[in-house]
C-alpha cells in the first residue's frame, strides 16, 4: 500500500500507511525587514547637524555643530534608530554618528539610556546578521562610553538578551566575508 | 622636494609613530600641521585626549568639525597620504 503524506496531528496522520510531514519552519532566523526609520526621514530632510559629503575622508563625519553642544536626548536616539539601515549613505552616517556621539558624550549619555532601548531592540529584531553585528559593536562602545552606563543597561536585559540567545550558538565562520572590525586600529 | 612657506616636505613615512598620527589628523582636516592650525584659528588651543595627547577635535577651514578617536586612526594604508615637514 502506498504511503499517504499527512499533516501532523490530523486523523489521516493516525492511519497505518500515513507518512507524517515535518512541521513547518518556525522562522526564528528569518529576516524581518525594518520599517522606514525616522533617521532616514531626518537625514533626507537635512535635519542633522552633519555635512552630507559624499567623499568622506577617512570615514569621518564633518559636524556642523560641536558634538558637546548637541541635545543628546534628541539626537542620540535618532542616530540609534538608523542602525536598522543597510543602505548607503544612511548606514554609514548612522553608525559613525553613534560612535562619534558615544566617544564624545561623557556624562550626557547616561540619562538617555532609556530612550536607546527601543532602537536597539528594533535593530536586533531585524534578524539581519549585518545589522546585528553593527548593534553589538555599538553596545560594546555604549557600555564603556561613560561611568555607570553598563549598570544602567541591566533593567533592559529582558529586551536585549532574547535575540542574543537565539544567535549565541551561531558560530559558523563567515566564509569569504570580511570582518572589517578586525582591521588594525578600528574599534 | 617641495617647499611650502618656509617648511620643507621631509618625507612620506613608511612606518607609523605618534608624529605620523599627529600629522595625519591635521592633514585630514585640511591643515599642514599644528602651527598652521593655530595661525588660521587665531591661537585657539587644539583639543586633545588627556591620556595620550592625541588630537581630539579640529575645526576645518569651512567651520565644520572633525572628531578623532582616542586610539590610532592612521592605518597602514593611510601612511602614503601623510606628509611630514621639517621646520
Amino acid at each position: 500500500m502506498a504511503a499517504v503524506e499527512a499533516e501532523g496531528f490530523t486523523i489521516k496522520a493516525g492511519m497505518k500507511n500515513s507518512k507524517v510531514k515535518s512541521p513547518p519552519k518556525a522562522g526564528a532566523f528569518k529576516e524581518r525587514p525594518a520599517k522606514p526609520t525616522s533617521f532616514r526621514k531626518f537625514y533626507d530632510r537635512g535635519d542633522f547637524p552633519i555635512a552630507l559629503e559624499h567623499d568622506t575622508k577617512g570615514n569621518k563625519i564633518a559636524w556642523k555643530v560641536e558634538i558637546e553642544k548637541l541635545d543628546y536626548h534628541h539626537y542620540l536616539p535618532l542616530f540609534f534608530d538608523g542602525m536598522c539601515e543597510t543602505t548607503h549613505p544612511y548606514e554609514f552616517f548612522a553608525r559613525q554618528g553613534v560612535h562619534d556621539m558615544l566617544e564624545h558624550g561623557g556624562s550626557k549619555i547616561l540619562p538617555v539610556i532609556p530612550q536607546l532601548i527601543i532602537p536597539i531592540k528594533n535593530a536586533l529584531h531585524t534578524r539581519n546578521p549585518r545589522v546585528i553585528c553593527t548593534t553589538l559593536k555599538v553596545l560594546q562602545h555604549l557600555v564603556v562610553s561613560a561611568e555607570m552606563v553598563g549598570e544602567a543597561m541591566v533593567p533592559y536585559y529582558r529586551q536585549i538578551l532574547p535575540i542574543l540567545n537565539i544567535y549565541k550558538n551561531k558560530n559558523l565562520n563567515i566564509g569569504d566575508g570580511i570582518d572589517y572590525s578586525q582591521q588594525q586600529g578600528r574599534g | 622636494m617641495s617647499e611650502i612657506v618656509g617648511k620643507k616636505l621631509a618625507a612620506r613615512p613608511s612606518l607609523w609613530n605618534e608624529d605620523v598620527e599627529e600629522a595625519y589628523r591635521f592633514q585630514l582636516a585640511g591643515y599642514r600641521d599644528e602651527t598652521e592650525y593655530l595661525t588660521v584659528n587665531s591661537g585657539n588651543a587644539v583639543d586633545r585626549w588627556p591620556h595620550n595627547n592625541y588630537v581630539k577635535k579640529l575645526q576645518r577651514k569651512d567651520g565644520r568639525f572633525y572628531y578623532f578617536s582616542r586610539a590610532r586612526e592612521c592605518l597602514e594604508k593611510d601612511l602614503p597620504k601623510v606628509k611630514l615637514y621639517n621646520d
